[in-house]
């Protein structure tokens, strides 16, 4: 088969890494066009090694690509070089298992990992010659989706996207490629595919919605068209052990970020803490059982060829199969020469037995996220996580061998003075001191210890969507304060630029009136904001200042309880009751107990599944 | 314990995949291929996989090899052959597997096909076709070569043997023999470049290594 254009041959002996661009990876899916009546690009708004990293494509991958008549291929932005050599040559943007450009593509799907990825979006449309303007995009061919976190606030994309995904993906993909297929056989408009595609559940197309705004520039009304849902809630899967899972992976001949197997234990996070999206968004916390991942595990070592084994979730320590799982796997993994990793530990609940398991096989450097630097204000994240715990953690985790830790931090939380700035610093010097108190300590070799500091986003569905983010100013200074604090050479701090998290901001709990922003600053150039190399603030702030849209709006107002929030139609369990209850603890340096430990009533029960319906005696 | 040589093409995307990620790809392929391998004894253990003469990116490989220690009393050589053909990805296809008869410090000699396209329209495949012979057919041909002592001007001339040059419609093809190996390597590229900087030509070069050759110009096995 001519996979491939001769010309992009050309182009490869030009750029740096050309195996992002080639294709032919094993296990990549190739189907004869003939067969196929709906062609899915599935497009990650970021280099192909980020990409590939990512599960959920890999999932989603593997379920389009088992149907009958539909072919999912892979699409990733590609960096500054090779845009460059395909712009010169007149060359569109194009899939990596066909070669052929996005516009012979009926639905393009994006997934939104993080906001800073949006302008990418734009471009990857743009270097295909696909209209960016949902409304200039007509008939059916080239219907842009997207799904992902980010889409719980999708309102910035709502001009150049036209449906989302709400929730997870495994059963809703498949729907709308079916009515798609229906539609598209039926000669059917896209109006009025869209009408019937906003009645599948999960499916929000946001241009059946009228949005008002009052003259303070809040939102005075949202109104649902042709009979599209007033509200749309997110999907979820409950039973994770007769869900899809796919037992082969797409293996890159790049090294990727996470190059390696990976088997989902659980979804969902009992923990709630304050400032985590993830940790609301994906309720209700849900379990796989251990002959599952073990089985899952198995066939994907054999089939991809890896020698290590992620078990991957929010909180992978949560798993209350943990050490059960471990047992399973090791009968087989260390004579396949196999590793497990886990990536996702707390502090308080990392046990020596655990760590006499995974470390059989590889170790890397711990990394622990205490989030902030004092009891007050991890008690106002509701991160439960005392410094006793952190100390017997890191302790035991010496006495193992480890010398390398990371520790993980935000600033900017609400009710955070210069005080819980100070505690960041002293926390990493009493770890550092810790080692030193370690009679066990590895002989000959010194103890690095590093504290990253990046700056907090509020995010939609958490109890702080009401708050108002630092300027860029305090979060400077506050880094700033940061580092005079540190005395010790072997305490290593790092902090994430204040500009990129305020751009971050400005769109996690931005409006529609973001759309032409995010056009203009597409147009003058903005791409891989999430990198540093790329990411110009002067350009974006220029933008913003050609639109007349204020970011600071978005930003660093605080709202009000009462205010419509952009994102109110959509609904993803949690109530907005429970988020003001929550809020309101948090001032009070209040703590929720976790999931297990009590019910606080979310609302994620209305999904029916996992946690939420246990029967469970020990609840009061 | 038996080292065994295993000869395969580097083809397609293949051919963009640098050595160190082809490392990975083949460790994956053998740990797949379930092959009982001999592991390194040290604290970290790993599968002993080298290969003789590694290719430059970009570059296809019609017979290229690698070795690896195995327990030969768990699998035979055609056994072995079937289940790496099974998990390498298609564009790296395992043809033989045979007993090493030499060791790579015995590769002297390597033979390239260069095909080159003008890139500027208008007959330009003639002129370019000239300027090439013309530069070939100089009495000395001074390159620059990176080594470890920084950049070393070598002439490319005495150890360049043209084996065939001709043109077939748009594309100019050349065999060249070079020297190849751990004493003394010439890339291709290099003679390519430095006609490229020399001519002022535009053009685009498709490298392909079909052989590796010892001392005697025998074929290396």
């Amino acid at each position: 088969m001519q996979r491939m254009n001769p010309n992009m041959e050309k182009i490869w002996m030009k750029v740096q890494k050309p195996s992002r661009y080639t294709g032919g990876e094993l296990n990549s899916v190739i189907k004869n066009k003939e067969d196929v009546d709906v062609r899915f690009a599935f497009c990650f708004p970021d280099v192909y090694e980020v990409g590939m990293s990512h599960l959920g494509m890999k999932i989603l991958y593997g379920i389009l690509n088992e149907m009958d008549g539909v072919w999912c291929e892979r699409v990733f932005a590609p960096w500054i070089d090779m845009e460059e050599q395909l712009r010169d040559a007149h060359l569109d943007l194009y899939a990596l298992e066909s070669g052929d450009s996005l516009r012979e593509f009926d639905i393009l799907g994006f997934t939104l990992q993080y906001e800073l990825s949006y302008s990418n979006i734009l471009n990857m449309l743009d270097m295909s010659g696909i209209p960016l303007l949902a409304s200039q995009r007509e008939g059916l061919k080239n219907l842009v989706v997207a799904g992902g976190p980010c889409a719980c606030n999708p309102e910035p994309l709502a001009d150049f996207v036209d449906l989302f995904f709400l929730g997870e993906g495994e059963e809703i993909d498949k729907e709308l490629i079916l009515l798609y297929r229906k539609c598209k056989q039926e000669n059917v408009g896209k109006q009025e595919f869209l009408i019937q595609a906003a009645q599948i559940p999960g499916v929000y197309v946001p241009s059946l919605y009228d949005v008002k705004y009052k003259e303070n520039g809040t939102i005075s009304s949202v109104t649902p068209l042709c009979g599209a849902p007033a509200k749309i809630t997110k999907r979820v899967m409950n039973d994770l052990d007769s869900m899809y899972f796919p037992d082969r992976f797409v293996v890159p001949y790049l090294d990727i970020v996470h190059n390696r197997a990976v088997s989902e234990v659980l979804r969902g996070c009992i923990r709630g803490c304050r400032f985590c999206q993830a940790g609301f968004i994906y309720r209700p916390f849900r379990e796989k059982s251990v002959e599952t991942i073990n089985r899952q595990c198995k066939s994907l070592c054999e089939n991809t060829g890896y020698d290590e084994i992620s078990l991957s979730s929010l909180s992978t320590s949560d798993y209350r199969q943990l050490n059960p799982l471990l047992d399973k796997l090791l009968t087989w993994t260390e004579d396949a020469r196999v590793g497990i990793s886990l990536p996702s530990l707390r502090v308080d609940n990392f046990s020596t037995e655990v760590m006499d398991k995974i470390k059989t096989v590889r170790r890397s450097g711990l990394t622990f996220a205490p989030e902030a630097g004092t009891q007050r204000l991890r008690d106002v994240i509701n991160k439960n996580v005392t410094e006793e715990e952190l100390m017997k953690t890191v302790s035991t985790a010496f006495k193992g061998g480890w010398n390398s830790i990371k520790l993980y931090f935000m600033i900017g939380l609400p009710t955070e003075t210069l005080e819980d700035i100070e505690g960041i610093v002293n926390l990493g010097q009493k770890v550092v001191d810790a080692f030193y108190a370690n009679p066990d300590r590895p002989k000959g070799r010194g103890v690095s210890v590093s504290v990253s500091a990046s700056g907090f986003v509020p995010k939609p569905f958490t109890p702080f969507q009401w708050e108002p983010q630092d300027t860029v100013k305090e979060l400077r200074e506050k880094q700033k304060h940061l580092v005079n604090c540190v005395h010790s050479r072997k305490l290593e701090c790092n902090y994430h630029e204040a500009v990129v998290s305020f751009l971050e901001g400005v769109f996690a709990r931005g409006d529609r009136r973001l759309g032409p922003v995010l056009l203009e600053a597409h147009r003058q150039g903005c791409k891989f904001d999430g990198w540093n190399d790329c990411f110009s603030y002067e350009k974006w702030m220029r933008a913003f200042q050609i639109c007349k849209v204020d970011p600071a709006f978005y930003a660093n107002r605080r709202r009000s309880f009462d205010e419509i929030l952009p994102w109110d139609h959509l609904d993803y369990g949690i109530t907005k009751e429970f988020l003001i209850r929550e809020c309101k603890k948090a001032y009070q340096a209040e703590i929720t107990p976790n999931c297990m430990q009590k019910c606080s009533a979310c609302g994620a029960s209305c999904f029916k599944g996992g946690i939420c319906v246990e029967d469970r005696t020990d609840l009061v | 314990m038996k080292t065994v040589r295993i000869w395969f093409k580097k083809l397609g995307a293949a051919r963009f995949i640098s050595h160190l990620d082809l490392n990975r790809c083949m460790a994956r392929a053998v740990h797949m291929a379930k092959i009982p391998l001999w592991y390194t004894q040290g604290f970290n253990p790993h599968a002993f996989i080298t290969f003789a003469l590694p290719l430059s990116l970009g570059v296809r490989g019609e017979r290229e090899c690698m070795d690896m220690k195995i327990d030969e009393t768990k699998i035979t050589d055609e056994e072995l052959l079937l289940r790496l053909q099974k998990t390498l990805p298609a564009d790296l296809p395992v043809f033989a597997v045979t007993d090493p008869k030499e060791k790579p410090g015995k590769i002297a000699y390597a033979l390239y096909e260069l095909k080159m396209c003008s890139e500027t329209p208008e007959n330009a495949e003639t002129d370019l076709f000239q300027k090439w012979e013309s530069f070939l057919n100089q009495e000395k041909i001074p390159a620059e070569k990176r080594s470890k002592s920084g950049p070393l001007v070598v002439d490319l001339k005495p150890d360049l043997q043209i084996r065939k040059i001709f043109q077939d419609g748009e594309t100019i093809y050349t065999e060249v023999l070079l020297p190849a190996g751990s004493e003394y390597n010439l890339n291709p590229s290099l003679l390519v470049e430095t006609f490229r900087s020399q001519s002022g030509a535009s053009f685009f070069c498709e490298y392909t290594r079909h052989c590796l050759y010892n001392k005697q110009m025998e074929p290396f096995q």
